[in-house]
């Protein structure tokens, strides 16, 4: 098995993103490229759905850090739905849960969304 | 045989590839709970290890592939000890900076994490010169 698989979907413009596995130095190149993709596409708001992701270093935390600004500028915002217990404690450990929005689930974070797009 | 006055312990050797993190986060996850850990305790010692071993690939071999990392785990009545030894660049206690997490999130950017993850999720860090080459040494207590 990958250490990463990362699958992609569009709903009403938002990217959803459901990364699978690790986000470490090793993957953190395909993880990005994988956010990258949606952005030179037009595609602003992003959705990294983590019901899969058994783990994320700070590695992936920069990669999330350094295009927050330019989703920003554009209207579009990084956030974030499902995330594991340890995933939630690395992300609250830093304070990041102050800086992006989490949800439950994907349909409550695509819910918050309606009439913004 | 093993001296029954030193900790039981064990050794990894990688090749300075970050190929081999999920593997040695793999190893330190099992280790912590053979040591007495929880699951979220070791969780976050798996973290910690990440971290630690992606510096010194990253940092003290600037990305080169043909060194070494050698992660030796030992195993304390109250503690497990994780010694990280390598040979290239060193680190001092007097250069790690521990970035403040309100500044950055007023002013996101990549970078600097790591060090921050590795202090909040283990009780002790000391970066050693040891005649052989560098160590940086954690340590979580068994509560």
């Amino acid at each position: 098995m990958a250490d990463l698989t990362i699958q992609v979907h569009e709903v009403n413009g938002v990217a959803v993103l459901r990364p699978e596995g690790f986000i470490n130095a090793h993957t953190v190149r395909q993880f990005e490229g994988a956010m990258e993709a949606q952005i030179h596409a037009g595609r602003f708001t992003l959705l990294l759905d983590c019901r899969l992701l058994n783990y994320i270093s700070s590695a992936g935390l920069g990669a999330i850090m350094g295009l927050i600004e330019t989703v920003r500028e554009n209207g579009g915002d990084i956030m974030l739905c499902s995330l594991q217990k340890n995933v939630r404690e690395i992300f609250d450990t830093l304070g990041f849960t102050e800086l992006y929005r989490v949800f439950p689930t994907e349909e409550e974070a695509l819910r918050s969304l309606n009439g913004t797009i | 045989m093993r001296n029954p006055a030193e900790p039981e312990s064990f050794r990894l050797v990688i090749p300075s590839q970050t190929r081999y993190l999920n593997l040695v986060t793999g190893m330190a996850k099992r280790a912590s709970i053979v040591a007495g850990m929880d699951d979220a305790t070791s969780a976050k010692i798996s973290i910690a290890v990440d971290e630690a071993v992606t510096n010194v690939i990253v940092h003290a071999y600037s990305g080169e592939a043909d060194h070494l990392v050698e992660i030796d785990l030992r195993f304390l009545p109250q503690a497990l000890e994780v010694h990280i030894h390598h040979t290239g660049r060193p680190i001092r206690d007097n250069e790690v900076v521990l970035p403040d997490p309100r500044e950055y999130i007023k002013h996101p950017r990549k970078g600097g994490l790591g060090l921050l993850l590795m202090s909040r999720f283990m009780d002790e860090i000391r970066y050693i010169e040891t005649g052989e080459g560098s160590e940086c040494l954690m340590i979580k207590r068994v509560v």
